[in-house]
């Protein structure tokens, strides 16, 4: 039965409508606007990159390690190139890094999760391919990938998409098991409609909303990563810049130097925080009903 | 909706000394973004000492609210904002918090609608009884030993060794008794119950009721009682409030209620509602449109779109609770307050008189289907055992009939539904459809089977893609059908118009309907494959009692006019019998009575449909008083079926009674013929015929 | 109970069979000959075709695969070509020190991350709430390493109070050793408590719209009470599961602390065993990563399990 209040709560109304407009929802409140500000803002410097910086980010001066001037905001670097000049272009390396790897890393692991719906054995098998992935913490991982591609961009980029795999593959394959016993889908069955037109205009659809949350929250994992193994000397080699590259040099000069490292830790802090508050939002928006 | 709250003083108290509660001009709010909603509107109020007060309506009625107002558990942002809620003369909404609390469980009390979920599932049953006495200051071992008496109390079999349990333990009628057992612990003078029994089957439902009358006679407990069923309200309420957009519109005693209505509210609501005793070849007379949504309520009275009474004077002014013929009835209406008599409804007959009635040859039959629901996976233990939720069904179906399959929940009666459309597997038997009869899980016969039967399901809110429009929906059926993409829009609007929905709606989502129009739209995108057999899964069960009748209405004639064949399901009694030409049983997983529904209503064979009938509450306080026969215990696990007789655990005149009767749990009872036409399956079938 | 580990126990096993399947092929994988690797940039042709030999590089690779798995199960784990040490001493004796802190962060996170999840799903006034929503989500955004250098700027460079840099075993000196172990210890605890704090909270935030709380509140119970027993009780499972997963970070995490830390643990080994290409050490390391990771996970279900009585029965 239902119950007096049911029809007075206008969640029944916000279920449906467009995908879009519910995504519109989630950044008008206040942590989807400051996260998705915040995240348009270090999108845009680091587009303006080479515009801002016309020297690049090799541009080497005669003074190594030099504090805070109206030259270099926040000094240069043991090779004297401007920390600023450098930090946007590492912001750069992690958003491309980011904003390519951890989408591939969804669609591959939605994919893993739907595989039962082609063969029963083969979704048992990836499962079991994605409960394997699952035991190897993530750096461990990591460090295996490096040890086959080598350290750089690549290694970095598969390293992103395989610790992915498990969180969307397992998503995927609950949110499939959940939508293929609602009463539309059985009703579509009953039809007659054919079992693939039921899971592209049924199924998936709803599938959807989740995995693209999932993908928000695992852009904060997928930074902790690359600067995780960055910093340790696994990542991005020099001269490249990367943040996590920059924090592992830095790291050696703090006492001397500690804008170095204050540099490319506040952006990267800025960017898991912009993540963070637009996976808030959009968990609250999209998916609770 | 700003109208300042009125306190009046219901003039209706005709035991002005024995009101135990009394709720007076009492408003509660709920504010949002969107603007206030007004859930509870001027209502007023009195329970008398021992006594059985029920509050009915429909949703969005205000009866909730209104009950958690008076504990002041109104959730957020809900807020009383006017009038007093007198308890023993104190006013309740002027106690602190504190002294609230302390009065909470031990003065008045609450039972919630669902026992599944209203008690805790990680603490046992028994530190959840306990823990309402040791908040109120008794020491723990004298609270573990109360618990223990109040578990005996409500009837928890074997409560020495059940205390320690968990709530998951427990079916679902034993957790509503627990949940009266936490409630009683304080001794309370007054118990709130919000829906007692409204998630429980009929024979449970029974045996509560049975429980609350019982506990109010020997504790002298006064009781509020929350529910949508005038048929609960008859059989254990001593006085009645009607609520409909959030006002008490009649109130008075229950006995006057039912004799003698004075709102055309709670006229038309009994008229509306299907009778056990009365067959189905009128028309119900169905109340139109749905209950208003609290947050866009009419103006004036607020029945009067709806109404078919409605003056000038109901579109723009609130009627006052008037009392009427000075035996403590009262109404809220304008047009039965200057004296005018609700004239009686004319029912329709089925359209055009006789309906065609069945037409001869069977399009659907089910042959000994039997349906395995164990999980298939393959554990460490190899593969589980097979669990037999349908367990040997045959029954048929032909155009322009309906077949009514009655059960409570967990008898196979959904799986056997499902198991006819393919969406379950049967381990064994057939299902033939259409008139050559084609095995319907062949390659050959799937595609007769699409086009023959459909399904209508239970819950409008589940059923339609909340993604997709309405025209999307009936779309992809039509598209089955094969109807050229062109044709389609004019076919769609048909169909809509088939069910009584306007064709502008066709571009709408789901969610802009409400449920009555969700189900309309369910059954129009069964049609739309032009089936001749349609199965209903409890259509109108998760629908308001003025809705249902007009769905009840619409699947009549679209039978009548289409010819169509229904098998009806239903726990509902009473919609089965209005429906219905045939009818059959069912108890875990058989079928053990089938017959033509008059047989059957008159003379039930079995023991099993017997207490059914017994234990479905009727809206008429005049049958309160009659024999009836409650069951013991609850349906046993499919997974374990009972040796010979599966009913014989339960049953009034098995081996529980007569011990000697050993051949009902050696035997299995076959179905056969009794000499009023219809089959049981019972070894002592005749026996029950007296007894009703 | 037992029905329950019988149920996990043939994934567990597959997961970690294959783990060492990975592992073990992991050098073959690589580019390059594992062999000419482990000589060194300077060797003959003959040194190569000789540790290629000694290494069984040869022979068929299931014999090979067997033969290492042998090894690791008897605790013969082959030499570090890094440093010409058998690769049991050298993890032995940076194990006592990762141990150290991966337990102490542990215990740290639980804290902070039920303390500050508790306390957001039980306070009432917006400034409570916002406290707590703001210091989980601030917590969650902080990288590990983040945290790491912040506080090491803070309380090593700035105020000096705190030791940065090295380590003393806890057990030999547990006043000065506790001293090196603050410092990395909050590092890798602060996102992970972050995380526990907002599962706590939102599933606090759930547990207090369920109907057994209505039922509670209509016993009579006081809302401290209500949060003791019906709603932290009810809640703590997702978060009790959400550390055995997370778990497998926290030893991830710990190889970049003490990089930054500059404590000489597994991580510091597995990192430079990784850039130096020393096979033996990296296998084992990985093996044993993943054995902890998923053995603690079990172990959260097993607390579950006596936490929920529904997973206990395996309902």
């Amino acid at each position: 039965m239902t119950t007096d209040t049911e029809t007075t709560s206008g969640a029944a109304r916000r279920e449906s409508g467009g995908a879009v407009r519910r995504y519109l929802a989630a950044l008008r409140t206040p942590r989807g606007a400051i996260g998705a500000g915040l995240l348009g803002l270090l999108v845009l410097l680091a587009v303006l990159a080479p515009v801002l910086f016309p020297g690049g980010y090799d541009d080497q001066g005669d003074n190594a390690l030099a504090g805070a001037s109206g030259a270099h905001w926040m000094g240069t670097d043991e090779l004297g190139r401007d920390i600023v000049a450098r930090t946007i272009f590492g912001l750069r390396t992690d958003l491309t890094l980011l904003l390519t790897a951890v989408p591939a890393s969804a669609v591959i692991g939605t994919l893993m999760g739907l595989a039962g719906v082609i063969s029963r054995w083969l979704g048992a098998g990836m499962q079991r391919l994605l409960d394997v992935i699952l035991g190897f913490p993530g750096i461990v991982l990591g460090m295996s990938v490096v040890l086959v591609l080598g350290t750089g961009w690549s290694a970095l980029f598969v390293s992103i998409l395989v610790i992915g795999l498990p969180l969307f593959g397992r998503q995927a394959r609950a949110g499939l098991q959940v939508e293929q016993e609602r009463e539309y889908v059985l009703a579509a069955r009953v039809l007659g409609v054919r079992r693939r037109t039921v899971l592209t205009r049924h199924v998936l659809p709803n599938i959807v909303d989740p995995i693209v949350v999932n993908a928000a929250v695992y852009m904060v994992v997928a930074v902790f990563i690359e600067a995780g193994l960055s910093i340790v000397g696994l990542g991005i080699q020099p001269p490249i810049p990367s943040l996590g590259a920059m924090l592992n040099t830095g790291a050696r000069y703090l006492e001397v130097h500690p804008a170095y490292v204050m540099g490319p830790g506040l952006v990267l802090l800025l960017l898991t925080l912009a993540f963070t508050l637009l996976s808030n939002a959009l968990n609250k928006a999209v998916l609770r009903r | 909706m700003n109208a300042v709250p009125q306190t009046i003083v219901p003039e209706t108290r005709h035991d002005e000394e024995n009101a135990l509660l009394e709720v007076r001009g009492l408003r509660t709010e709920f504010r949002a973004a969107g603007g206030t909603v007004c859930a509870v509107n001027d209502v007023s109020l009195a329970v008398r000492r021992g006594k059985v007060l029920g509050v009915v309506g429909e949703s969005g009625s205000g009866k909730s609210v209104t009950a958690r107002s008076i504990l002041r558990m109104v959730p957020e942002p809900g807020r009383v904002v006017g009038g007093e809620v007198l308890f023993e003369g104190r006013d309740l909404l002027g106690l602190s918090e504190p002294n609230m609390r302390a009065l909470r469980g031990s003065e008045i009390a609450m039972v919630f609608q669902d026992p599944q979920s209203a008690l805790n599932p990680v603490l046992t049953v028994g530190y959840q009884v306990a823990e309402a006495l040791i908040v109120h200051g008794v020491d723990r071992r004298t609270a573990r030993r109360r618990a223990l008496e109040l578990l005996q109390q409500v009837g928890i079999p074997d409560a020495e060794r059940r205390i320690d349990d968990y709530p998951y333990q427990f079916s679902g009628g034993m957790r509503q008794r627990v949940v009266i057992a936490i409630a009683l612990a304080g001794s309370p003078s007054l118990l709130i119950a919000d829906e007692p029994t409204t998630a429980l089957d009929v024979t449970i439902q029974a045996q509560i009721l049975r429980l609350l009358g019982r506990l109010r006679d020997e504790l002298d407990i006064a009781v509020l009682m929350i529910t949508h069923d005038m048929g609960v309200v008859a059989e254990t309420c001593d006085d009645v409030v009607v609520m409909y957009g959030g006002r008490v519109v009649e109130q008075g005693p229950a006995e006057m209620i039912f004799s003698r209505q004075e709102h055309p509210y709670t006229a038309d609501l009994l008229k509306a509602m299907p009778r056990m005793d009365e067959d189905g070849m009128r028309r119900l007379p169905a109340i139109p449109g749905a209950p208003p949504d609290p947050a866009a309520l009419p103006s004036g009275c607020a029945f009067h779109p709806r109404c078919r009474l409605a003056e000038d004077e109901c579109r723009t002014t609130v009627p006052e609770l008037a009392p009427r013929g000075g035996t403590g009835q009262a109404a809220a209406c304008w047009v039965t307050g200057r004296g005018a008599a609700i004239p009686p409804l004319d029912r329709a007959p089925a359209d055009g008189g006789d309906r065609p009635g069945p037409g001869g040859t069977s399009l659907l039959s089910v042959e000994n289907v039997r349906v395995n629901v164990a999980s298939e996976r393959r554990s460490l233990f190899g593969r589980p055992d097979p669990v037999y939720a349908v367990d040997g069904v045959s029954l048929s179906v032909a155009g322009g009939e309906t077949v009514g399959l009655v059960g409570e929940s967990g008898c196979g009666k959904s799986t056997l539904a499902r198991t006819i459309v393919g969406i379950n597997r049967p381990a064994e038997g057939t299902v033939r459809v259409g008139p050559d009869g084609v095995d319907a899980f062949t390659g050959a016969g799937t595609r007769p089977l699409r086009s023959t039967v459909q399904y209508v399901f239970q819950d409008p809110y589940a059923s339609l893609n909340p993604r997709r429009t309405v025209r999307q929906s009936l779309g992809e059926a039509l598209e089955m059908r094969g109807v050229p993409r062109g044709a389609r829009a004019a076919e769609a609007s048909e169909l809509m118009r088939r069910v009584g929905l306007n064709e502008g709606y066709l571009d709408r989502y789901p969610h802009a309907f409400s449920g009555g129009q969700r189900q309309r739209i369910g059954i129009a995108r069964a049609l739309a494959v032009q089936p001749k057999v349609l199965i209903c899964d409890e259509p109108v069960s998760a629908l308001d009692v003025s809705i249902q009748a007009q769905i009840i209405n619409l699947l009549e004639s679209l039978r009548d006019d289409l010819g169509l064949g229904y098998l009806f399901i239903a726990h509902d009694l009473s919609v089965v019998r209005h429906l219905s030409d045939r009818v059959a049983v069912m108890y875990l997983g058989k079928i053990v009575e089938t017959g033509p529904v008059d047989a059957v209503y008159s003379s039930p064979q079995h023991p099993y449909t017997v207490a059914l009938m017994s234990s479905s509450p009727a809206p008429d306080t005049t049958a309160r008083d009659r024999e009836r026969i409650v069951l013991t215990g609850d349906l046993p696990s499919p997974k374990n079926p009972p040796s010979g007789c599966r009913f014989r655990t339960r049953c009034p005149i098995g081996p529980l009674t007569h011990p000697e009767r050993r051949i009902c749990a050696e035997e299995e009872p076959p179905l056969a013929e009794t000499p009023h036409g219809q089959l049981a399956a019972c070894h002592f079938a005749s026996e029950m015929a007296v007894l009703s | 109970m037992i029905r329950f580990l019988l149920r996990r126990l043939p994934s567990v096993v597959f997961v970690l069979l294959t783990t060492t399947v990975i592992a073990f092929l992991l050098p073959r994988l690589a580019p390059g000959d594992p062999a000419a690797v482990a000589a060194g940039p300077e060797a003959t042709q003959q040194q190569i075709a000789a540790i290629r030999a000694e290494m069984g590089l040869n022979r068929p690779l299931v014999e090979q695969y067997f033969d290492w798995l042998g090894g690791l199960l008897t605790g013969n784990l082959g030499e570090s070509y890094q440093f010409h040490r058998p690769v049991s001493e050298l993890i032995g004796a940076r194990l006592g020190s990762t141990v150290e802190l991966t337990v102490a962060a542990t215990l740290i996170m639980i804290v902070a991350g039920v303390g500050v999840g508790v306390f957001g799903g039980s306070a009432r006034s917006r400034l409570s709430r916002f406290t707590a929503d703001a210091t989980s989500t601030g917590m969650l955004a902080m990288p590990p390493f983040l945290a790491g250098l912040l506080l090491v700027i803070l309380l090593g460079v700035t105020f000096r109070v705190l030791p940065i840099s090295g380590e003393v075993a806890v057990l030999d000196d547990p006043v000065i050793g506790l001293q090196y172990l603050v410092l990395p210890a909050v590092a890798l605890a602060v996102p992970m408590s972050g995380g526990i704090a907002m599962l706590v909270q939102s599933s606090m935030d759930n547990a207090w719209r369920q109907d057994y709380v209505d039922l509670a509140v209509a016993k009579g119970v006081g809302r401290r009470r209500i949060t003791a027993r019906h709603v932290v009780r009810n809640s703590l499972g997702p978060a009790v599961v959400a550390i055995g997963i997370r778990f497998g970070e926290m030893l991830a995490g710990a190889v970049v602390i003490e990089m930054i830390f500059a404590r000489n643990g597994l991580g510091q080994l597995a990192v430079s065993s990784v850039q130096s290409a020393d096979y033996n050490v990296v296998q084992v390391i990985i093996v044993g990563a993943v054995v902890i990771a998923v053995v603690v996970q079990l172990l959260t279900e097993i607390a579950m399990a006596t936490l929920d009585p529904r997973v206990r029965l395996g309902v």
